[in-house]
């Protein structure tokens, strides 16, 4: 049996590769452009934005970034914001793994229905429980804390987490857990020795949905909070939007300022996020 | 792993810092009473709300602590609805007059202030009309508005006016020879931002039912005198159709986000621009930038504040549509204690210090009839524009009501969705017509 090895440096090859980039390149630019006209924006008084939206800014504004930190506290925000998207996205992924491991991996009677209980909680939408909600989290003196902004982010995070990481997992081959069983290995040592290292895949894909759920969440926040000091972002952020005028300049400045730290998260974490999501996509 | 480790040990150092809580404070004897606040800071000059209204209050009655939530948009109306829910209303909160606080009314959450009004002489102290009967129940005033809403400004940018040897116009035909003269330089007539369904209503379209239905039709609606298919909101609808169909609004409007035409009016794209009397203010200076779409120079030249023209046909002239403005609401379930304390904010948030300071910023025109306008625009060298303003108000002949402040939302969204139609050109007035009363019909049957 013979083998065609592709010339790669062929006149087919050269044209196939120059339109990749192209499209490649036309694609990067439909992401950055929107980011770089945001960050020229920002440099802008509202008055200069409202007359010359595309044109370059005349000046360098930067008292826009000095008044929307001040303004929409973003001091306070923006700690808040990193407190409860990592113990949201920790907490997620941890409990995300195990009830998938039992759900997949340990199956009883019980199993089917408590599984759909948990799914069933990806179709809730957030209006239908947020009055039950705000009621509950006031009855059990939860109101306007950090711990009653987290519970409800965690409950309602849960269930696709659940359900992405059984369906993860139970495409790891049961003979690895039998075997490891028969040499006598108890269900918490199979956990944390086996499936956590291959779930790598699944739980950075529900770490990054997490983390842009919870990071851009603004409905529960206004809801089960009233002081400053439990907000989070996004509040700091649309409070210079209101519904009969808005000051773009301050809003493209606070919109720069809550995109950064994603952007970080994505600078630090860009090699784990990009193998995660390609493993996710073979595995998956 | 090292990088995560790092990671993990930050955000333990971080959350120990957060959740460390302060020791709760002694309890100081003081009247301690919840505000729910709705602060726009997208406003241009709201930034020292804060500092020039919360602070002075607690400075000058150190007797009083506010506990305040400070809330806007969606998240303020939601969070009412919340607190509604549970039972457990602020003690003092912002407040419309109908509309989204039409539940507060219709339910008795809110504590009827006319009483207080009347005991402490108040009553003759506000402007008349913002004193009125509020959501349809005589003797009730749930909230003290900060003044009288005008729903209906027409911004003319005289500029683009004597630049193309134009008047001032009179009637809609007057209107109407512009469209050809300014059209051919690329200009159009009369801009507006009508994507969202509200602002032709509530901008335009109340003030032309009540050209045509006189003020009380409103009144007659709900006495059954008349109905929607009658020939004065016939002919309503039809100047609407006929706004379009003669191109002093041009139909691209419906695509236009509410607040971006300012900037192209400014721009001098449009010659007039059509607005509530909240929008004056965001052609006025921002003292967080020191710009103005308008500025104090051009401010007395280039833009003049005017009542749409008349209409043939019309049977009142030079009326506007006008609500009560928002304003300030007690919790109808108060403890007893606490009332006099939520009264004294409200009166100090409507006092005249604090109208004085808004009129300044432009956030809303005040309700209380000791303050000079004209005065204070002297004293404090207010930009041009207040003054006209002023002027504004006073050639208001006779305001009529607006359609989202008397009707139920039942029809008022209908009446919403046949205007957008009829600016897209999907229906015609005949079908319109009949939705409306449709709606109204089936509001009253049940």
């Amino acid at each position: 049996m013979s083998t065609k090895i592709k010339d790669t440096n062929s006149v087919g090859s050269k044209i196939f590769k120059a339109i990749t980039y192209v499209i490649l390149i036309l694609f990067a630019l439909l992401a950055i452009l929107p980011i770089l006209w945001l960050i020229m924006s920002s440099f802008k008084t509202s008055q200069e934005y409202q007359l010359d939206r595309l044109g370059l800014p005349k000046g360098i504004f930067y008292k826009n970034y000095i008044e929307a930190w001040k303004r929409g506290n973003f001091g306070v925000y923006i700690i808040n914001s990193v407190v409860y998207t990592s113990i949201t996205t920790i907490a997620i992924c941890i409990l995300g793994m195990m009830s998938g491991f039992a759900f997949a991996k340990i199956p009883n009677k019980a199993t089917k229905g408590i599984y759909a209980s948990y799914v069933v909680g990806i179709l809730m939408t957030l209006q239908s429980i947020m009055i039950p909600l705000f009621i509950i989290i006031n009855q059990v003196k939860l109101y306007d804390t950090k711990l009653g902004v987290l519970i409800p982010y965690i409950g309602i995070g849960l269930p696709m987490g659940v359900y992405l990481c059984t369906e993860f997992i139970r495409s790891v081959p049961n003979a690895l857990v039998e075997s490891a069983r028969i040499d006598g290995a108890p269900y918490g040592r199979i956990f944390f020795g086996i499936i956590v290292p291959m779930s790598a895949p699944v739980a950075t894909t529900l770490a990054i949905l997490t983390v842009s759920g919870t990071w851009n969440e603004f409905m529960l926040i206004n809801m089960l909070t009233s002081s400053t000091k439990n907000k989070s972002l996004p509040v700091g952020i649309q409070s210079f939007a209101g519904s009969l005028s808005t000051d773009y300049g301050k809003l493209f400045a606070s919109l720069t300022i809550g995109l950064l730290p994603m952007l970080i998260f994505y600078l630090v974490f860009r090699k784990e996020i990009t193998k995660g999501v390609a493993a996710g996509a073979v595995k998956g | 792993m090292k990088k995560l480790a790092m990671v993990v040990l930050s955000l333990v150092l971080l959350c120990s810092m957060v959740f460390a809580q302060a020791a709760a404070e002694a309890n100081s004897g003081k009247t301690t009473i919840r505000v729910l606040n709705y602060i726009d800071m997208s406003e241009p000059n709201s930034a020292n709300e804060i500092a020039q209204i919360w602070d002075k209050f607690s400075a000058e009655h150190p007797e009083i602590e506010v506990i305040r939530e400070d809330l806007f948009n969606e998240p303020f109306h939601q969070k009412v609805e919340a607190y509604a829910a549970q039972g457990n209303l602020p003690d003092v909160m912002y407040a419309w007059p109908s509309g989204r606080s039409e539940t507060l009314h219709k339910d008795g959450y809110l504590y009827n202030l006319k009483s207080l009004l009347e005991r402490d002489g108040l009553d003759k102290v506000y402007s008349a009309t913002s004193m009125a009967d509020q959501a349809g129940k005589v003797g009730y005033v749930g909230e003290l508005p900060n003044g009288l809403t005008a729903t209906s400004m027409m911004f003319v940018n005289t500029k683009v006016l004597r630049e193309n040897g134009l008047e001032m116009p009179k009637t809609y035909a007057d209107l109407v020879a512009m469209v050809p003269v300014l059209n051919a330089k690329g200009i159009e007539v009369v801009s507006m931002d009508c994507k969202d369904a509200w602002v032709m209503q509530s901008c335009l379209f109340s003030l032309i039912t009540g050209r045509f239905g006189g003020a009380d039709w409103a009144d007659r609606v709900f006495a059954g005198e008349t109905d929607f298919a009658d020939e004065w909101f016939v002919k309503s609808l039809t100047a609407v159709d006929n706004l379009y169909k003669d191109g002093v609004i041009n139909r691209n409007t419906l695509s236009i986000g509410y607040g971006s035409g300012r900037g192209d009016f400014a721009n001098g794209k449009s010659a007039f621009y059509i607005d509530g009397d909240w929008a004056c203010a965001s052609f006025q200076t921002d003292v967080t930038t020191g710009q103005a779409l308008f500025a104090p120079e051009a401010q007395k030249t280039d833009i003049e504040l005017i009542n749409f023209p008349a209409f043939d046909g019309e049977v009142i002239h030079e009326s506007n549509s006008a609500v009560v403005g928002t304003g300030w609401a007690i919790a109808a379930d108060i403890d007893a204690d606490k009332l006099e304390a939520a009264w004294t904010l409200v009166k100090f948030l409507e006092s005249e210090y604090a109208q004085t300071w808004r009129l300044t910023t432009g956030a809303s025109f005040p309700s209380l009839t000791t303050i000079d306008v004209a005065k204070v625009c002297e004293e404090y060298n207010l930009e041009p524009l207040v003054a006209k303003r002023s002027d504004w108000y006073n050639n208001i002949q006779v305001a009529t009501p607006v359609i989202d402040g008397v009707l139920p939302a039942a029809v008022f969204e209908v009446i919403n969705t046949v205007l957008q139609e009829i600016g897209l050109g999907s229906t015609t007035v005949e079908k319109g017509v009949a939705d409306v009363n449709a709606a109204w019909h089936a509001y009253i049957g049940k």
